[in-house]
């Protein structure tokens, strides 16, 4: 196989990454090119590092914007940069060099969800479905035309890190199909198409402005509640809300049957139109 | 209290009740989503509040650390 890319470059974390990290090795025989990883946003449980050692992949820690940019600019060579899960913005200066090629995976179907915490948008607003995105980039961001697409449901339970998992599996997959005709350089990439109401999320925003309004229907608190669980990463704050005309955060919510409603210090049952009950675990400010 | 967190090992990664090596995470039985549902419901299970600073490969490496974590969180 055939191609003019005589160096891949692989940047980001998390599951996504190593999966394609992997598979980017193993066809490394196919077409003869360098292979290296660069991470830029370490992970306190990322596998990329132990996969490199692993695999005798190159691998760097850069976590300065500068000395990124810096390293990606001095590349002479023809390159193709894998951006993965990353999201360290490419300047101009390296986007628009000749020999440099980047493709990076966006967690929504473009043009729709561009920015940051795509999967907690995606939810807060009530989507049915979302899916990710492979493009090439461009200076603007999320922009530039798209490779491939892959879609899936949002269920009425997702949090946001079940949904990050089965986007992370989809962009793994995608990649997998459009890899040989990015590397050939015949990818039918398509322009996006934005509408004039496109919005851009950043990373300041957050879902309901993070507090939670135990007046309004216990659906649209839950859909909060799961649009801004990552788990422990920190994305977001915890979330608010008002008790006894006082600030607490919630640590913690889970979806139950009524029959299961125990009483507890410093928690509060809101009820959802089915029956169910949403139980809050909270903490006074 | 070892067989409640037994219980939700077993139904979030069964392979870690097997597993008897001193790092799931690099190993592959365990990835950052199945440490989050863990987390997630050993806190509801317990009633404790697992911080951030507990959530490292180094307290899922396999199920005893895993036990012991939330032993010294119950014992607190």
């Amino acid at each position: 196989m055939n191609t003019d890319f005589g160096r891949v470059v692989v940047i980001g974390y998390g599951k996504a990454t190593g999966e394609i990290l992997k598979y980017t090795d193993d066809r490394q025989a196919d077409y003869g090119y360098e292979l290296e990883f660069i991470e830029h946003e370490p992970h306190v449980l990322g596998v990329t590092r132990q996969i490199c050692e692993e695999r005798g992949i190159p691998f760097a820690s850069m976590p300065d914007k500068r000395e990124l940019a810096g390293y990606l600019g001095e590349i002479q060579e023809k390159t193709l940069i894998v951006s993965a899960s990353n999201n360290f913005l490419f300047p101009a200066a390296v986007v628009e060099r000749e020999n440099i090629t980047i493709i990076n995976f966006h967690n929504a179907l473009l043009p729709e969800y561009p920015g940051r915490n795509a999967p907690s948008w995606v939810i807060y607003q009530g989507e049915a479905r979302t899916g990710i995105t492979w493009h090439y980039v461009t200076a603007g961001v999320d922009e530039g035309n798209i490779i491939i697409q892959k879609s899936c449901e949002i269920g009425s339970d997702t949090k946001a890190y079940e949904l990050t998992e089965t986007l992370m599996d989809l962009a793994y997959e995608g990649f997998c199909e459009c890899f040989d005709s990015v590397l050939q350089e015949n990818a039918e990439a398509k322009p996006q198409g934005f509408s004039p109401e496109r919005r851009m999320y950043r990373s300041s925003e957050i879902p309901g402005g993070g507090v939670l309004h135990p007046e309004e229907p216990t659906e649209n608190a839950y859909r909060l509640l799961r649009s801004v669980d990552y788990g422990k990463s920190g994305i977001f704050p915890p979330v608010q809300m008002e008790i006894d005309g006082k600030r607490a955060e919630i640590l913690r919510y889970r979806k139950i049957a009524p029959e299961k409603k125990k009483e507890g210090t410093d928690m509060r049952y809101l009820p959802f139109a089915d029956g169910e009950l949403l139980k809050i675990k909270y903490r006074m400010l | 209290m070892e067989e409640k967190i037994l219980e939700v090992l077993e139904e979030y990664c069964e392979e870690a009740l097997s597993y008897t090596g001193d790092n799931m995470m690099e190993e592959g039985v365990i990835d950052s989503f199945t440490v989050i549902n863990i987390v997630s419901e050993l806190e509801d299970v317990f009633d404790i509040e697992i911080d951030a600073k507990y959530v490292v490969a180094e307290n899922f490496r396999n199920k005893e650390a895993i036990i012991e974590l939330v032993r010294q969180l119950v014992e607190e």
